[in-house]
C-alpha cells in the first residue's frame, strides 16, 4: 500500500495476520481458527504517534504483540527500520528488541512482586547493556528520576506503589535500553481519571525529548484523539479506517469510525446535547466466524447487498486517509 | 427544598482491616427527589459505592460497620431496619444494578429462572404469571426472542446483554429507586452508548428516580440532572449537572474537569493532571483531604474540613477557597 524504503518510515506493517487454532475432539484436531489479527497494512512514521482504536476483541493487543514478534505470525511482513523482523532468527531478534519496547495495560501483573524497583529497571541494562555495579545504579536513579519516581524508591517493591506509581516504573524500564519505538498497549486504562493525565503528560513529555515514536493501543477514543498524530481504527481484526488525527475525529469516512466517535460521551451536558447520535445495534460478532464480505455489516447502518459478498478493498480515498467501504465517498 | 424519598444524613461507614480502621465514608448528607437522575462521581475509593451499599445495609459486616447516620425512605430509617424488613425494600422498591455482569448473575440458573424469583417473592406472582412476565420484562430492555432465551444461562449471553439482564431484573418490581453502580464501565463505548439509552428511555416510561454511580464525567452529562462529586468519603461538590461543568467551584472538580481530554477537542493542549495521590484514609481526615494536591491550599484548609457552602443557585462546594480570586471565602 505504501513504499517501504522511504527514510522517514520507522515501522511498515504488510497484510499482518495472526489466527490462534482452535482444537477440539480426543485427537484435538484443529477445527478453526480465531482470527484475531486478519491482514492489516499501515506505516508508522518516526516520532509519530499512531493510535490504535477499536473495541475489546477488535484484535488491537494481538496486533501490537505481533509486530514485536511476541506471537510468531501467520502471515505477513514487520519491517522496521527496513528490517523484515518476521524473518529473522531468534538470536538477531533479541538484538534489535532493544529498540523496540512495550508498556504493558495492568501495572499489578507486569511487574515482578519479587523484585525491587531497581532489579526490575536495571534488568534490561544488564540482560542487554552488559552494565553493572556503581554504572547500573547511577543509571537506574537517573531513570527513575526521569519518569518522576524519587530515585530512593529503587530499593522497594512494586507492592509499595501506586497504580499510577507502577505505570511509572514500567516506563522507566521500558526506556532503559534508549529505544526508538514503543507500543503502549492500554497504558493508562487500569488508572483513575486524575492519574491517567499524570501518566500521559509522561509520556508526552518522554516524547519529545527522546524523540520516541509510539504505537498507542487504546479504547479511549478522547485520549487517543489528545495523544495521536494518526488514527488506525479496527474492527474485528481488520483495518476500517486509517487518517490523520483531524480527519478522523472531524471527517470520519467509515461508517464504523463515525459510530464509535458518536458513541463516545462528552463530559459537557451542553455539547453532547446537541449532538447526533448513531447507535449501534447488537454486539461484535466472533472473531472465529466473522460474517462474510465486509465484517462490519451486520450492524452497519448504511449496509446494502454488495457487502455481504466481497471485502471491501482498504484503498487510499483522500491522501493519507485510508478506508475500507465501498461506499466511502457518500460521506467526503 | 423539594420533598426528598431518599433523605440520607451524617452517613459515616468504616471498615477493620490488617493495616487499622478505613474511615471510607465520613458524613455524607444528601437527598433524592422524586424521579430525579442523581449522578455521583468520584475515583476509585472516594467512597461512592460504599454510601449507596451503605444506605442498602449491603456493607459485609464485619469488616464494614455503618457507625453514624440515617438514610430515610418514606419515613422510615433504613438503617435501623432488620434484615427481614429491609430485605422486603431491597430489590422491590429501591433497585441496584452492579458494575459487572459478567459476576453478578448466577452462571449455574437460568436467565428466566433469576428473572422470576424477584417477582414471586415480591410480588407473590406464580410461576407461570412470573414466567410470562420475565418475558415481557426481556422484550422492554431489547432482548429479542425473549421467550426462547429465557431458557439459556447467562454465558450464553454477551456482556451487554447481561447487564440488559441485570436492568430487567432491577426493574421487575417497579422500584421508586433504582441505584446503577457503574453499570456501563466493564462494556464497550458503542454497547455503553446502548445502555444508557436504554436507561435514559426506561426512566421517562417508568419514571423511576436513579442513582447514578460512575468514575465517568462524560456519560453523567448526558444522563443526570444534579451531580455529587466525592472524595475522601465527603461529597466536596453538589450541583445541577450544567452548572457543574460550566462552573465548577472545588479545585478537585476543576481539575478532573481539566484533567479529561475532549473527543472534540479542537487544539492540543497539555491535559491539566492534578499531582499526588488520592488519600488512604485510614485515619478519619480532619482538614480537607484534598489539601495536598490543592495549589490553591490555605492554612486553614489544613486545619479543619470546610462544610458544604452554597456558592450559587443549588451549587454548595466544601472548600474554604474562593478560586476565582484565590482568597478566603
Amino acid at each position: 500500500m505504501v513504499t517501504t524504503d522511504s527514510n522517514d518510515i520507522l515501522l511498515h506493517v504488510d497484510d499482518l495476520k495472526m489466527h490462534f487454532p482452535i482444537y477440539r475432539g480426543v485427537i484435538q484436531r484443529q477445527v478453526g481458527a480465531v482470527r484475531a489479527v486478519d491482514g492489516i497494512s499501515f506505516d508508522i512514521k518516526r516520532g509519530e504517534t499512531l493510535g490504535l482504536v477499536g473495541e475489546s476483541g477488535c484484535g488491537k493487543s494481538t496486533a501490537g504483540r505481533t509486530i514485536l514478534q511476541l506471537y510468531k505470525p501467520t502471515a505477513g511482513k514487520v519491517y522496521f527500520n527496513g528490517t523484515d523482523l518476521v524473518s529473522l532468527k531468534t538470536e538477531e531478534m533479541r538484538w534489535i528488541r532493544r529498540d523496540i519496547q512495550m508498556i504493558f495495560q495492568d501495572p499489578y501483573a507486569s511487574l515482578n512482586p519479587r523484585m525491587t524497583v531497581g532489579q526490575i529497571v536495571g534488568e534490561p541494562l544488564m540482560v542487554h547493556g552488559a552494565m553493572g555495579g556503581h554504572e547500573l545504579q547511577e543509571r537506574v536513579k537517573h531513570l527513575l528520576d526521569l519518569v518522576g519516581l524519587n530515585p530512593l524508591f529503587a530499593s522497594r517493591y512494586p507492592h509499595e506503589f501506586s497504580g499510577g506509581q507502577r505505570q511509572r516504573i514500567g516506563i522507566a524500564r521500558a526506556l532503559a535500553l534508549q529505544p526508538s519505538f514503543i507500543v503502549c498497549d492500554e497504558p493508562i486504562s487500569a488508572l483513575d481519571v486524575s492519574i491517567q493525565a499524570q501518566v500521559v503528560n509522561l509520556l508526552e513529555e518522554l516524547q519529545s525529548q527522546f524523540h520516541l515514536t509510539y504505537l498507542f493501543i487504546a479504547h479511549d477514543l478522547s485520549m487517543v484523539r489528545h495523544i495521536s498524530d494518526r488514527v488506525a481504527v479496527m474492527y474485528l481484526g481488520v483495518l476500517a479506517e486509517v487518517a490523520s488525527r483531524d480527519e478522523i475525529y472531524m471527517k470520519p469516512l467509515h461508517p464504523y469510525t463515525q459510530a464509535l466517535l458518536s458513541a463516545v460521551p462528552i463530559p459537557d451536558p451542553v455539547a453532547d446535547a446537541k449532538r447526533a447520535r448513531v447507535i449501534l445495534k447488537g454486539d461484535v460478532p466472533s472473531p472465529a466466524n466473522p460474517p462474510s464480505g465486509c465484517r462490519f455489516r451486520t450492524r452497519c447502518p448504511f449496509a446494502e447487498e454488495i457487502c455481504s459478498q466481497s471485502q471491501p478493498e482498504f484503498r487510499e480515498i483522500r491522501p493519507g486517509h485510508f478506508v475500507a467501504c465501498f461506499f466511502a465517498e457518500r460521506f467526503l | 427544598m423539594p420533598d426528598f424519598i431518599l433523605d440520607v444524613q451524617g452517613l459515616e461507614t468504616t471498615f477493620n482491616t490488617p493495616e487499622g480502621i478505613v474511615h471510607a465514608v465520613n458524613g455524607v448528607s444528601f437527598g433524592l427527589a422524586e424521579s430525579e437522575t442523581l449522578g455521583v462521581v468520584g475515583e476509585s475509593g472516594c467512597g461512592k459505592s460504599v454510601t449507596m451499599l451503605s444506605v442498602l445495609g449491603l456493607i459485609p459486616s464485619p469488616p464494614g460497620k455503618v457507625t453514624a447516620g440515617t438514610a430515610y425512605f418514606t419515613r422510615k430509617d433504613l438503617l435501623k431496619m432488620s434484615n427481614a424488613e429491609i430485605r422486603q425494600i431491597r430489590g422491590a422498591q429501591i433497585a441496584m444494578i452492579f458494575q459487572d455482569p459478567m459476576t453478578s448473575l448466577n452462571p449455574v440458573l437460568t436467565i428466566g429462572r433469576q428473572l422470576e424469583e424477584p417477582l414471586m417473592l415480591h410480588i407473590g406472582m406464580t410461576k407461570n404469571q412470573a414466567r410470562d412476565r420475565a418475558a415481557e420484562l426481556l422484550t422492554m430492555v431489547g432482548i429479542p426472542n425473549a421467550k426462547e432465551r429465557l431458557n439459556d444461562y447467562p454465558h450464553q449471553y454477551s456482556g451487554g446483554m447481561r447487564q440488559r439482564v441485570m436492568i430487567a431484573m432491577a426493574l421487575s418490581c417497579s422500584p421508586q429507586i433504582l441505584i446503577a453502580d457503574e453499570p456501563t464501565t466493564a462494556l464497550d463505548v458503542t454497547i455503553q452508548a446502548q445502555i444508557t439509552d436504554l436507561v435514559k428511555r426506561l426512566r421517562d416510561e417508568l419514571g423511576m428516580a436513579i442513582i447514578w454511580i460512575t468514575h465517568d464525567l462524560g456519560v453523567v452529562a448526558g444522563l443526570a440532572q444534579r451531580v455529587l462529586v466525592m472524595y475522601g468519603g465527603f461529597i466536596i461538590e453538589e450541583a445541577p449537572v450544567n452548572e457543574l461543568y460550566s462552573n465548577p467551584e472545588h479545585p478537585y472538580t476543576i481539575g478532573l474537569l481539566g484533567s479529561l481530554p475532549r473527543v472534540d477537542e479542537k487544539e492540543r493542549t497539555k491535559l491539566f493532571s492534578i499531582d499526588g495521590q488520592p488519600p488512604l484514609l485510614y485515619q478519619k481526615p480532619s482538614a480537607c483531604p484534598f489539601a495536598p494536591r490543592c495549589k490553591w491550599a490555605l492554612e486553614h484548609c489544613w486545619n479543619e474540613m470546610p462544610p458544604l457552602l452554597n456558592v450559587g443557585p443549588e451549587h454548595r462546594a466544601a472548600c474554604w477557597v474562593d478560586t476565582k480570586t484565590g482568597r478566603h471565602r
